[in-house]
């Protein structure tokens, strides 16, 4: 194990190696030799040294000099107006021959040009034989292009690139990888000749291929080391004439990293060649070529790789893009599925919790959550009911985003340590503009065990020069607390999701607005009724018992006993009319007026109650048992009423009993409180207990118990106001208690 | 000369027992009667029918306060706007216990405000006592020397003089 301060070396390496201009080494690799023009007159401004080895000139001898003197009239410079301005790959223009003394019968070098930067730049090496080549290359590139369309799965395309670049190139092992998230190169296809080393199921580090390697990788798809013990050429002069270093970024012949030799030669091999596979501009992968003995590579087969590598880019890009849209279409499928089901049940948690399996399948989950403040809702496996409160909290605390995901809670959570316990990955979206409230998915931890090829670390050299690692054995290292990561796809889902959610949400919350403004409409109408109801009902009753009352007094005296006992039903009968009209009327506003919540003392309230009915009390023989009795929270004048009305009720229906007993008490639970009434007198029965609270529902004929039905009805409604309850329990002749419950509440409860 | 009584009341049923009860409670002032707010305004205000009649105001005023055309609220309104009529003591007559109702008649500044009883005898009593109250103690403060006194009055002689 590397102690700290060799991974913080290592560390400042690995920046460094990162830091190294690769894309101006300021020489090239000696299989080939490179010239650098200036247009129009094609002067050569800069050259590569070993135009030595290959023309037999000094270096200095060619500065200045225009190319067409030194190749003649071949055509090349008309050749130069086929290149295209936007790509810089070199492009074969002819093969040529050299007018240079003493070089004659040479055979002829192939010359290919690029423009990158304003410079023209142009490569020589040795021509093959372009009929060979072409007979060769394309029938296998036919075959492979053909399969290629018909193959359906991402290892088995990959496969046929690899089998058919090492047909192509004759490498000894070809291996396609696939950059992950963290850009570790997994080995997805191997075709290796003997005595080369697998690397298939292998995972190389990221740090293998700094950044700008990459970068360069996504710019130049092809490049090639024909023999890692090359001697670099540097170009001449380093400086253009411009004043800046020779930019090599799409040159073939760049030299590369001496790390990079090194790390080849680490690796036993001596030649190679990297295809990148590029994917709306990311590098999805290489294809990548070894051998170990130096190998050439003619630029034909070059450009076949090349244009091999991109065939193959462009079906892994559909590949990849209609398994996209397949799931997209699933995830919509989905959603679609979750909000009808939120739509039927007008409830987002009800749908939620309707289709746990869709909820879980939408989002590749094992549990999910609705939680809202305090409350929460789970589905599958989901961490404890108090760690999704707390992580409740801690979402709502982050950053202004609609959606949060990790693949790693203990890393991305330290707030909340236990929750790795229960999970590795969540993704929660938020589900209100205004609440705390989120739906959030969980996943497991997946145990993962990945081989690399080699310790995932480079080594440092006596200099503090990053050494590439020496080792390419397989090991293994297992990684615990992370989860599947969450794809793109899935994140852009649960937003839709989201938003459709919202939708609803805000719908219902429209609907709602309209609703109680329907309410509104509808009560103030109830107003104006009730009110036309008191003012209009009861004149004509004032009318019957004031006419009633007057003919007694003014003709009484000429009816007979039957008549005056008419004219006094008469009067009865409109006055109770009358009493029916008020307490319907004070019945209807017990349903409207707003409950002024106050302390109650109920002993007090009760006590004031006995004296308020002592009228009704008198030469009675009453034992009144009233236990001590809590104060509640409640709406006095609405509480009085109701305690009135029982006990008013106990006096009344004990009234037959000559020992008459009235027992009122509380019972005090956690969260209500149970007051009762209980009394001696008829009782009822309890078959009949259903019709005791609703209005002008009686048990008992008017000549026994006058009455107008409406008393227990208000205690019922008095009591739900307060979200409460109302029972009685009796048996004939044996008495009845009447309960009520009233939950604890407090000033600030919603009622 | 005791000031009249203005009763304001459309329906001739409440009207003929509010006559029958002011009646009986021997007071000795004349009540004039009006059957709609207008008509009411104008004999307060001497417009129309009314643009001859005495002077002075009335010294109560039981207003109804659902009348046709003008109703009570408005009446109310109006009497406490008038500079010459505001001092009148107004008396709202009601079926109703409604309560914006009253509350309105409060905040326009009602002297009493009266639920009329089913009970006819009951009735009676409210009428009675709030005509002694409102159309013999009508000039403030309302001492109770001077009720015992105009009441000793009535009973000695039975015509007013």
């Amino acid at each position: 194990m590397a102690s700290l301060e060799d991974q913080d070396m290592l560390a400042k390496a690995i920046a460094r190696c990162g830091d190294e201009p690769i894309h101006i080494p300021g020489s090239i690799q000696p299989h080939g030799f490179l010239l650098v023009l200036s247009e129009p007159r094609l002067t050569i401004t800069q050259a590569s040294e070993n135009v030595r080895e290959w023309l037999g000139v000094d270096v200095k001898t060619l500065i200045g000099q225009p190319l067409t003197e030194l190749i003649g009239e071949c055509g090349f410079a008309e050749g130069l107006a086929t290149l295209a301005d936007d790509d810089h790959n070199p492009f074969h223009l002819r093969d040529i021959n050299f007018n240079l003394p003493g070089r004659s019968n040479h055979p002829p070098l192939a010359l290919m040009a690029h423009r990158y930067k304003g410079k023209l730049i142009v490569e020589f090496e040795s021509a093959g034989s372009p009929g060979a080549a072409y007979d060769k290359l394309y029938p296998l590139m036919r075959t492979f292009v053909v399969q290629l369309q018909e193959a359906q799965d991402l290892q088995y395309i990959c496969q046929l690139a690899v089998r058919e670049v090492k047909r192509i190139t004759g490498f000894g092992r070809v291996k396609a990888y696939r950059f992950d998230a963290q850009g570790n190169g997994h080995v997805l296809a191997e075709q290796a000749d003997e005595g080369y080393p697998s690397y298939l199921g292998l995972c190389f580090p990221a740090s293998d291929i700094p950044p700008q390697a990459r970068q360069l990788y996504c710019n130049n798809l092809i490049r090639v080391i024909q023999d890692a013990n090359y001697v670099p050429s540097p170009v001449v002069p380093r400086i253009n004439p411009d004043g800046e270093p020779l930019d090599l970024s799409f040159a073939s012949l760049r030299s590369v990293s001496p790390v990079h030799l090194q790390y080849m030669r680490n690796m036993g091999t001596l030649a190679s060649m990297s295809i990148s596979i590029v994917i709306q501009g990311r590098l999805w992968g290489l294809i990548s070529c070894h051998d170990a003995k130096p190998r050439q590579v003619n630029y034909q087969t070059r450009t076949a790789c090349e244009l091999l590598g991109r065939i193959l880019s462009l079906q892994i890009e559909a590949k990849e893009a209609a398994s996209l849209a397949q799931r997209k279409l699933e995830l919509r499928r989905q959603i679609v599925e979750m909000l009808s089901s939120m739509a039927d049940r007008d409830s987002v948690v009800e749908g939620f919790k309707c289709m746990p399996q869709v909820v879980l399948d939408f989002a590749g989950a094992v549990g999910s959550a609705i939680v809202a403040g305090e409350h929460s809702e789970p589905v599958g496996e989901t961490p404890p009911a108090a760690l999704l409160v707390r992580l409740t909290q801690w979402l709502s605390q982050q950053r202004e985003q609609l959606a949060f995901s990790t693949d790693c809670v203990s890393r991305d959570i330290r707030a909340i340590p236990e929750l790795a316990e229960h999970c590795a990955g969540l993704l929660a979206v938020s589900i209100s503009r205004l609440h705390p409230h989120y739906l959030i998915w969980f996943r497991r931890e997946q145990i993962k065990t990945v081989n690399w090829a080699g310790q995932p670390e480079k080594r440092i050299d006596n200099q503090g020069g990053l050494s590439p690692r020496h080792s390419f054995e397989s090991w293994q290292e297992t990684v615990r607390g992370y989860a599947i990561p969450w794809q793109q796809v899935e994140l852009e889902g649960a937003l839709e999701l989201r938003t459709a959610v919202l939708g609803i949400v805000l719908r219902k919350a429209e609907e709602m607005a309209q609703l109680a403004g329907e309410l509104r409409e509808s009560n103030k109408e109830l107003e104006s009724f009730s009110y036309s109801v008191s003012h209009d009902l009861r004149a004509p009753l004032r009318h019957i018992a004031g006419y009633a009352e007057l003919l007694g007094e003014l003709e009484g005296s000429k009816l007979s006993q039957r008549g005056l006992r008419f004219l006094d039903n008469i009067g009865d009968a409109a006055r109770f009319a009358g009493t029916l009209v008020d307490n319907l009327l004070s019945f209807s506003q017990m349903g409207r007026a707003a409950l002024r919540l106050s302390d109650v003392n109920l002993s007090a309230l009760i006590e004031s109650i006995r004296q308020e009915m002592a009228p009704d009390c008198e030469g009675r023989q009453i034992d009144w048992q009233v236990h001590p009795m809590p104060i509640v929270v409640a709406d006095a004048a609405f509480i009085h009423m109701a305690l009135r009305n029982l006990i008013s009720n106990a006096i009344k229906y004990s009234r037959k009993r000559e020992h008459a007993i009235i027992e009122i008490g509380a019972e005090e639970r956690a969260e209500e409180i149970i007051v009762y009434v209980r009394d001696n007198g008829v009782g009822f029965n309890m078959q009949y207990a259903n019709k005791l609270f609703g209005v002008f529902q009686r048990l008992h004929r008017m000549e026994e118990f006058e009455g107008t039905g409406i008393g227990l009805a208000s205690v019922r409604r008095i009591i739900e106001r307060h979200d409460g309850q109302v029972w009685a329990n009796g048996e004939v002749n044996q008495g009845a208690t009447f309960f009520f419950s009233l939950p604890r509440l407090t000033y600030a409860s919603p009622i | 000369m005791l000031k009249p009584i203005l009763l304001v009341e459309d329906n001739p049923h409440d009207l003929e027992l509010t006559l029958v009860a002011l009646e009986r409670s021997q007071l000795a002032n004349d009540v004039i009667v009006m059957r709609d707010g207008a008509e009411a305004l104008d004999y307060l205000l001497r417009r129309g029918d009314h643009t001859d009649r005495a002077d002075g105001n009335p010294a109560v005023l039981l207003l109804d306060l659902k009348l046709p055309k003008v109703d009570g609220l408005e009446v109310l309104k109006t009497v406490r706007e008038t500079p010459d009529l505001r001092s009148i003591p107004v008396v709202m007559l009601t079926s109703s216990r409604e309560e914006p109702d009253l509350v309105r008649a409060y905040e326009l500044g009602v002297n009493a405000y009266v639920v009329k009883p089913v009970e006819f005898r009951d009735f009676v009593a409210a009428i009675s006592d709030l005509g002694i109250f409102w159309a013999v103690l009508n000039e403030p403060p309302p001492g109770s020397l001077r009720l015992q006194r105009q009441l000793r009055d009535r009973k000695s002689n039975d015509e007013p003089s």
